[in-house]
């Protein structure tokens, strides 16, 4: 890979606004044809990093360096014809032409004095129809709608010609094919060379869109990374305290990030075990609710890649790993019935049942732990050739009990959690 | 791109005519009426050195200088209205409700109580004193209305109104101390023209052209201004340094106009509002349009004043805040379409 030109450079950089720092000890570069997202809880200092480019924020010690020159020996308006910035779409009150409102993207390449030249009008005009705005023109600025103007914004940051774009959000208030397209053409500019560090509020726009995320939070920004590698679920629950989900959406390519709860919701797994047989996802939303009433589901063997198995391992329940499209062998089952025996009762989630997880329903019927069915397991939702329908037979005969939904499956779990408790177990 | 010159253009010369025939009729009403073709040929004559007949001193002495003066004091307030909105972006901004008006009132009142029995103590030592009493007020109600740099609308007009208020009362409090020149000050501080010469035009051009100089060279910076400080300074605009040199400028043209003819409300906040309605915010148009129309207005407002009850003569003051004060509140009530 070539080695591009680094445009922007935090060096040990402390910024703030005079008093404490906000972000302390900032060190990474964003390098040419290169974005690089900024993700962090509110009010961690992600616009404050944006404004120590600008001069809005001050480096107080270490340095930031926009094409190798010191932001502090750079006048506002040097900066600004290097460094550009994309803001939040605000409305704009006032009846400015749109051509207009473009050309004071230009404001930074004219003398105090100097009216824009024929020059100027060129740079303008070729931002507007990069940023397809060129019919809008002759409209003012107050009568646009949420997406036109921040594309007119775009076009403004353009017409300063700049080699590092500062994007503070740019997306949020815009609906998601107006989101897309910013990013789009952001990332066009990008890869013609722009250098971008961009405030992402989206996680999954975010990954989808960076080369690289920086993680900024607790006064600090973190190493910028793949997304892959910087959003996984561990960082998530440490950074915004949920449990989240975390994948490859086959769809993008691109990481997704699915959140399931807050981690303050599901602090303590410590009101007793309540197993459960799922597969598919189809116990995503009982592991939810589990964890939100203070209970471990144990979630028997699943399969790696399973949606029930990443939910499991993100809220903290337990499985056992099996590896993806392996079968559950006998020592996997033998796990399984002996921690369903430790459970309050066992949770059959409406899943079909195939050669991979009939074993937990095996293990659940013959671990002796009173079982409760989400719905009754039909012909339908049988892919064993009649296995999953003779141990369900076996189960009822043995007392198991049929509910219609979950919520009256999780009532029924946790009564049994209940009478468990009350003979002092 | 020429279209839109060509009407800058179309629309500057239509209102210089208008403030042509707004002064002509000026100088023909009052007590004494003359034909418009008679106040052309004074000034004709005036130009050319030629001697004239002994009406010529009427035009040439009492009533051109007043309405010169009442077109400068008209130019200077709105030119002020335009900066103070622009910087604060803020379409109820204007140098009477931000208090500055005040605060020149009460520096010229010192002045004029201490220094006003001499020609030079009128025409320097009063803007003087009101130009310090202007720069003084607006840097406290900048400061009182925005203490982390954040100049929100409410507060800043509430900490200009309570200023305006206080600076007032002080007003009085200098007044009713200096007995002999208070019936002098009174009249002077409701809003007058009736002391107009041409020392006085002289004196006020010189600061219409030294105050509003910069800010029209400036234009381009004062739209950027109106996308917001920080969003100025990402374009590349030293937004804090700007908004200094045009806050001096404003104040100026306001120490000017309080000085020669005391408080003449509501112009400042009227003129550029309608405006900026009717040709766009753009500041090079605003800011020459904003001047010419601020003209015609209080030249009228003076004739008004003048016709209404002669050969009694109302302070000029009256007149525009009769007018004012109910486009004020259709302002306030009007959706919040700012700026």
């Amino acid at each position: 890979m070539i080695e591009r030109d680094v445009l922007l450079d935090f060096r040990d950089a402390h910024v703030g606004y005079g008093g404490a720092p906000v972000l302390a000890g900032v060190s990474f570069a964003v390098r040419a044809a290169e974005v690089v997202g900024l993700v962090g809880p509110n009010g961690a200092g992600k616009s404050t990093l944006l404004r120590a480019v600008t001069g809005a924020a001050r480096v107080e010690r270490g340095a930031v360096l926009i094409c190798g020159k010191d932001v502090r020996e750079l006048s506002t308006r040097a900066r600004a014809k290097m460094a550009a910035v994309v803001p939040q779409a605000l409305p704009v009150p006032f009846a400015m032409r749109a051509r207009r409102f473009v050309e004071l993207g230009r404001h930074p390449h004219l003398d105090v004095l100097e009216r824009p030249g024929p020059a100027d009008a060129a740079f303008v005009e070729d931002a507007m129809r990069r940023t397809d705005t060129l019919r809008l023109a002759e409209q003012t600025v107050d009568t646009l709608s949420g997406g036109d103007l921040q594309r007119l914004t775009v076009a403004q940051a353009l017409a300063q010609q700049p080699q590092v774009l500062l994007l503070d959000e740019a997306t949020a208030h815009l609906d998601v094919n107006h989101a897309l397209q910013i990013l789009d053409l952001v990332r066009r500019e990008a890869d013609a060379g722009a250098a971008v560090l961009a405030v992402f509020h989206d996680l999954d726009l975010a990954a989808r869109y960076a080369d690289r995320i920086a993680i900024v939070a607790d006064g600090a920004v973190s190493e910028p990374l793949p997304p892959e590698e910087a959003l996984d679920a561990e960082t998530l629950s440490r950074v915004f305290d949920v449990r989240a989900v975390v994948r490859i959406e086959p769809v993008t390519g691109a990481v997704a990030v699915v959140p399931i709860v807050r981690g303050a919701d599901v602090a303590a797994l410590d009101r007793g075990l309540v197993g459960l047989v799922c597969g598919s996802g189809a116990g995503a939303r009982l592991q939810r609710e589990l964890a939100r009433a203070g209970c471990r589901a144990v979630c028997g063997a699943l399969n790696d890649g399973d949606v029930d198995a990443a939910v499991a391992q993100a809220l903290g329940h337990e499985l056992h790993l099996l590896p993806p499209f392996g079968e559950a062998d006998a020592a996997a089952e033998a796990w399984a019935r002996e921690r369903f025996s430790a459970c309050a009762a066992v949770v059959v989630a409406p899943t079909p049942f195939g050669r991979a997880n009939v074993a937990n329903l095996r293990a659940a019927v013959r671990s002796g732990s009173p079982v409760v069915l989400v719905g009754d397991v039909t012909p339908e939702r049988d892919y064993t050739g009649g296995e999953a329908l003779t141990l369900v037979r076996e189960a009822r005969e043995h007392g198991a009990l049929v509910v219609a939904s979950e919520d009256e499956a999780l009532a029924a779990a946790l009564a049994h959690l209940e009478t468990k408790e009350a003979h002092g177990d | 791109m020429s279209a839109s010159r060509t009407r800058r253009a179309a629309a500057l010369a239509a209102l210089a005519a208008a403030l042509a025939i707004a002064m002509v009729a000026g100088v023909a009403f009052g007590a004494v009426k003359v034909a418009p073709s008679e106040v052309l040929g004074a000034i004709g004559r005036a130009v050319a050195g030629a001697p004239g007949p002994v009406e010529d001193a009427v035009v040439l002495d009492l009533r051109l200088p007043r309405v010169l003066l009442a077109a400068l004091v008209g130019a200077c307030l709105a030119t002020a209205g335009v900066l103070y909105q622009a910087l604060f972006r803020n379409a109820l901004a204007d140098p009477y409700i931000l208090g500055v008006s005040s605060g020149a009132g009460l520096g010229a009142t010192v002045a004029f109580v201490l220094a006003g029995s001499t020609t030079l103590g009128v025409l320097v030592g009063v803007p003087a004193g009101a130009f310090a009493g202007a720069l003084g007020t607006i840097a406290l109600v900048v400061v009182l209305a925005g203490r982390a740099g954040r100049l929100e609308s409410t507060s800043l007009l509430l900490a200009g109104v309570a200023v305006s208020y206080t600076l007032a009362a002080l007003t009085s409090f200098v007044m009713v101390v200096s007995r002999e020149s208070m019936h002098a000050v009174v009249f002077w501080m409701m809003g007058g023209l009736q002391r107009a010469s041409w020392p006085y035009v002289g004196m006020l051009a010189a600061v219409l052209v030294g105050g509003s100089a910069v800010p029209f060279l400036r234009s381009r910076d004062l739209d950027l201004m109106l996308l917001g400080d920080e969003r100025a300074s990402q374009l590349g605009l030293d937004a804090r340094r700007f908004t200094l040199v045009m806050l001096a400028c404003a104040s100026l043209v306001v120490a000017g106009a309080v000085s020669v003819s005391g408080l003449i409300g509501f112009v400042g906040l009227m003129v550029p509002h309608a405006v900026r309605l009717v040709l766009g915010p753009d500041h090079r148009t605003l800011l020459p349009a904003s001047a010419l129309v601020g003209a015609v207005v209080v030249v009228l407002a003076d004739l008004l004043a003048r016709v209404v009850l002669a050969p009694v003569e109302l302070p000029v003051g009256i007149v525009t805040a009769l007018a004012g004060g109910p486009f004020f509140v259709w302002l306030l009530t009007r959706k919040e379409r700012a700026a």
